[in-house]
């Protein structure tokens, strides 16, 4: 499928419910002077932010060449939920303030696609709730990937310290694990 | 050395040292006897690692302390302002600096490759073999994340790679098509640009993987070849006039390398071979096999194992009137 710029409904729903998951106005920051557009494929469509002097030559018809991917990616949007993908969340995380930050020993675990458990956890806002989505950063503040929450932020003082705090969903060991 | 000679002194070579005899017979007429042994000794020893520093996430000073801590030592190369030489303890693409996209394992004739491509900021950059994304990425990182990298490639599987390594290195200005490049004139893009890393028999990467001393045949560097031709012809035909091109393999192999150029030259006088500002490597072959080719071929350049430490590299800088 060739690449199409987003529809305004369509990223607006969108956008909302990201500034509803990661604060308001990030997806507005993200996005910057870029433009959004997306590929479908099957079930699955993927969104991209590219430079906006791309978007005149995007909807030309190319028979002999599958645009594969372009510019940033930012996830995947498939059965109603939206996967984000590795490389935005560097940009993602200078936005938002739902972040969770581990240990070295948190760090190395997290990267070998390991859940995070309570001794690795070094700062966790205690506002964050069961479910949410939060950008894993080693002490450096360096990401390492994606994680969605399995308690609220303010019950972490009082779980053992074996107990499972946030469960996986991406980590930047992927790009050693599939190439 | 006469013909029968020849062949014979090959076979005795070639069996005493694990090639197939076409190929010691090859670089006996290319090099003589003593260089051709010095060659085969030299694919013996063992490549030292190289790191090209990801200017777009960290810079060399940065990266170096990093990995002095991690018992990780880094050797500028001379020519390359991002290449260093490197001794790892482990695996060099284990480390979290590496996942992080800090730094990108690669053989130095491949970073300099790229160097010799020169690209610009802003600049419309084609990449017309281009996974696992080496030198993409390298690409995107001289130009800053600005303008566009067309980063082109036919198979699926070599593609995801393409795209893992773009986002492991922050890289934002890419486009990856997957097709045919033959097809490249098609494309409907005027690039400054254009590099064929092309696919090739691999007959440079003996020292680094042994068993291509007896798995590429003849016909097999003779289909590589056409294909190469291919390429490098459709490449040519989509450069705009004023546009600079590079060609390269990681083949030693005069049909693969001086000869396309050769061929290419013939069909298109308005290209032309230019010098290279780097100092590195040894001169093309303008007589390989004692033909007589164009003699601006000693402005191409070769890596070869046993002068440069490296595995075998061709690299050819073309401008269009
Ligand atoms: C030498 S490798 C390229 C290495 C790459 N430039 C790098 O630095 O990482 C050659 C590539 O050419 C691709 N290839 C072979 N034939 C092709 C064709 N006709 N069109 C496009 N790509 C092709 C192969 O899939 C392979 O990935």
């Amino acid at each position: 499928m060739k690449p199409e710029l987003v529809d305004p409904v369509e990223w607006k729903e969108l956008t909302d419910q990201f500034d509803n998951e990661f604060g308001y106005g990030v997806s507005k920051a993200l996005l910057g002077d870029r433009a959004p557009v997306t590929i479908s494929r099957g079930d699955t469509k993927s969104f991209y932010l590219v430079p906006r002097d791309w978007v005149g030559s995007l909807e030309e018809e190319r028979t002999d060449f599958e645009v594969y991917s372009l510019g940033i990616r930012m996830g995947d949007l498939k059965e109603g939920k939206f996967r984000l993908s590795l490389q935005i969340l560097d940009a993602l995380a200078e936005l938002t303030d739902k972040l969770l930050v581990v240990s070295q020993q948190g760090a190395e675990a997290f990267t070998y696609s390991r859940s995070i458990i309570k001794e690795s956890v070094i700062k966790l806002d205690s506002h964050l709730k069961r479910g949410q989505r939060v950008i894993v950063l080693n002490k450096d503040g360096e990401v390492l990937g994606l994680a969605a929450l399995s308690v609220d932020g303010n019950r972490l003082k009082r779980l053992a310290s074996d107990r499972l705090v946030g469960k996986n969903l991406v980590d930047i060991g992927a790009y050693l694990r599939g190439a | 050395m006469a013909n029968r000679q020849l062949r014979q002194k090959a076979k005795e070579l070639a069996k005493a040292t694990g090639y197939l005899p076409y190929m010691i017979e090859r670089y006996l007429a290319l090099w003589g006897e003593k260089e051709t042994i010095q060659f085969i000794e030299a694919c013996e020893e063992q490549i030292t690692t190289s790191v090209r520093v990801n200017s777009l996430k960290i810079d060399a000073e940065a990266l170096r302390t990093r990995l002095h801590i991690k018992q990780v030592t880094l050797k500028p190369v001379e020519w390359l302002d991002e290449g260093f030489w490197a001794e790892f303890e482990g695996s060099p693409g284990s480390l979290f600096e590496h996942m992080l996209g800090y730094y990108y394992v690669q053989g130095v004739p491949s970073m300099t490759v790229t160097k010799v491509l020169d690209p610009h900021p802003g600049e419309t950059v084609i990449d017309v073999a281009a996974a696992p994304g080496g030198k993409t990425t390298h690409i995107a990182q001289l130009m800053e994340n600005t303008g566009t990298v067309i980063a082109i490639d036919e198979d699926r599987q070599r593609i995801k790679s393409l795209e893992s390594n773009i986002q492991r290195c922050g890289v934002s200005n890419a486009i990856i098509l997957r097709g045919d490049a033959k097809k490249l004139d098609r494309l409907g893009h005027t690039p400054d640009r254009i590099l064929l890393d092309s696919p090739c028999s691999g007959e440079g990467l003996i020292p680094l993987d042994p068993s291509r001393k007896t798995s590429t045949s003849m016909a097999d560097i003779r289909f590589c070849a056409t294909r190469e031709d291919q390429l490098l012809e459709a490449a040519v035909n989509a450069l705009p006039s004023g546009g600079t091109m590079v060609y390269s393999t990681c083949s030693i192999a005069p049909e693969e390398n001086e000869y396309i150029v050769d061929e290419i030259l013939h069909r298109h006088p308005d290209m032309r071979i230019v010098a290279i500002p780097l100092e590195f490597g040894s001169p093309g072959y303008s007589q390989p096999y004692g033909v007589e080719l164009n003699e601006s071929m000693t402005l191409t350049r070769r890596f070869l194992p046993h002068l440069h430490g490296t595995e075998g590299f061709f690299i050819c800088k073309l401008e269009k009137e």
